[in-house]
């Protein structure tokens, strides 16, 4: 069998079966679409009031309409679960028998998040469309070109997040409060990465510091390209750039930690 | 007949005081909760300033507060947190796991009033320190607003305080009672914490459907807006008697919930 169809086939399997898992709590799903979709209602509800019959640095109504639109579908798109589970596989020892099989449980947890990102996006694909066929605002130029560059940018944005996610989860190896580490993150990507505002509505210095890390590239740049606050040029590549050299520094750290860390994890255990 | 009810009400709050003071000895032993939950509230109190200070970079007023005035009402969202966190996610919160686990059972077997049982069995302690640092916030704005509540103002804002709690208790109640129907759903906290985002501005910044949803629906705007208007004096002390009217119709409608929802539940075995 070729390496592309054994590994198609694995992967079929555990989305598969990531799908079946979930399924049996398909409540428990709208719940949590719902939770991601509230704060960039709330954001866009104080911008919708702020900004009147106005704009704030260039953003009207409708532009905070599709920015915080492009949020909800980006972030349901590239949001990785994956320290709340490692720290769980660590602590409570489900990592062992995950060591014991014949596949990286890196390949586990990616089937999860390709199952659960098309579920989510999915639900909120439909709430777009349905939004779109009675508010003109939040409607989407069809141009092709510019779709596929989004969707470049999202799944660079969405391999970022999955190791910052992973790797942050693996400091569960050397302490307990691995989870509170990826709060405080989520916490300064609220500003950084464009959850409570587009960044050309931060102070400038911030924004500028905002450039040189690795938020921007998580949410922001990919929200600007679908909504058509389009980064054209020099500043395309330049966001193209961040995404590829933040997406190896990750790699580089994820490697780090998962070889580190599994030499101290059988110490332990040994 | 009235004697016997009046003996188990006593019976109930005595069975309670004991498991507090059990619970209070266990917390103490694990100071560094503290010092870790001290951090997160003071980390979150500084996003929340950030983010308002943001929206206040493009505009002078919210909903037609000014800064110092939504920063009140940030000190009162934080106090409730503090609620909410230190008794009734871990008390209430609970109930939903228990309906589909049967653990109910142990505590419907027990000879006192089941919901006060259920409510007040477990604290996390620590996070009571949210509601000291989000009053000494609220006390800090009003500083800053050189406005000095007069005793009335006061009262009327304890009043309207109590009653906030008492609308967040019923809406945990009532959302922890869809288990009873809907069993396979454990994550009904998450639909809370979606909503009462939603309490961290005034209900005025809102445009006109979601300051109805909030007014009226979910009657979220009874947490924050209502108290925090009552101490800045923006609303007279007149509204401590409304809000005292909708608290206790919201603790009549979770008793009458929890009596209905209990006929529902047939236990572990049934």
């Amino acid at each position: 069998m070729s390496a592309l169809a054994l590994w198609s086939r694995r992967y079929g399997a555990m989305i598969r079966n990531a799908w079946l898992v979930d399924l049996q709590y398909r409540a428990a799903i709208v719940l949590w679409v719902l939770w991601g979709v509230t704060e960039p209602a709330i954001a866009l509800g104080i911008w919708w009031s702020i900004a009147g019959d106005g704009a704030v640095g260039g953003y009207d109504r409708a532009d905070f309409a599709r920015y915080f639109f492009g949020v909800m579908l980006v972030n349901a798109l590239t949001i990785a679960w994956d320290s709340w589970q490692l720290d769980r596989w660590i602590r409570e020892g489900d990592l062992n028998y995950r060591l014991a099989r014949p596949l990286h449980p890196v390949h586990e947890a990616l089937a999860d998040n390709l199952a659960y990102k098309a579920r989510s996006a999915g639900t909120i694909i439909i709430v777009w469309l349905v939004a779109a066929s009675v508010w003109p605002a939040v409607r989407l130029p069809l141009e092709p070109g510019r779709w596929a560059l989004v969707a470049l940018a999202v799944i660079l944005a969405a391999a970022m997040r999955f190791f910052i996610s992973f790797t942050t989860g693996l400091l569960a190896f050397w302490t307990t409060r691995a989870t509170a580490i990826m709060e405080l993150h989520a916490g300064v990507s609220m500003f950084l990465a464009g959850r409570v505002a587009p960044l050309a509505l931060l102070p400038p210095a911030v924004a500028t510091v905002a450039q040189v890390l690795w938020f921007p590239y998580m949410l922001a740049f990919p929200v600007d390209l679908l909504t058509g606050a389009a980064p054209t040029g020099a500043a395309l590549m330049r966001g193209f750039a961040g995404q590829l050299i933040w997406l190896a520094i990750w790699i580089t750290a994820y490697r780090l930690a998962w070889h580190r860390g599994l030499r101290r994890y059988g110490a332990v255990g040994g | 007949m009235k004697r016997l009810d009046v003996q188990a009400l006593k019976r109930s709050v005595g069975v309670v005081a004991a498991l507090v003071r059990l619970n209070v000895a266990e917390e103490l032993q694990y100071r560094a909760n503290f010092v870790a939950s001290l951090l997160g509230t003071l980390f979150w109190i500084g996003t929340a300033l950030l983010t308002l200070a943001l929206f206040f970079r493009h505009t002078t007023r919210l909903g037609g507060w000014d800064f110092w005035e939504v920063v009140v009402l940030l000190g009162v969202f934080n106090a409730l947190t503090g609620v909410i966190e230190a008794v009734l996610r871990p008390g209430i919160g609970q109930l939903a796991s228990e309906v589909k686990s049967g653990a109910l059972d142990l505590v419907l077997a027990r000879p006192v009033d089941a919901q006060l049982l259920v409510s007040l069995r477990q604290l996390d302690l620590w996070r009571f320190t949210d509601v000291i640092l989000g009053l000494a916030l609220s006390a800090y704005a009003l500083e800053r607003l050189h406005r000095t509540p007069t005793i009335l103002q006061v009262a009327a804002f304890l009043v309207a305080l109590a009653a906030a709690v008492l609308v967040v208790y019923a809406i945990w109640v009532a959302l922890m009672s869809l288990a009873f129907w809907f069993v396979s759903v454990e994550n009904l906290s998450v639909l809370f914490d979606a909503v009462y985002e939603g309490a961290r501005y005034p209900v005025t910044a809102y445009p006109g459907a979601l300051r109805f949803v909030f007014v009226y629906l979910v009657p979220i705007a009874w947490t924050t807006t209502i108290p925090a208007s009552a101490l800045t004096g923006r609303i007279g002390p007149a509204i401590a008697l409304g809000a005292a009217a909708v608290g206790a119709t919201a603790f009549f409608l979770t008793r009458l919930l929890w009596r209905t929802a209990l006929r529902r539940y047939t236990g572990a075995s049934g």
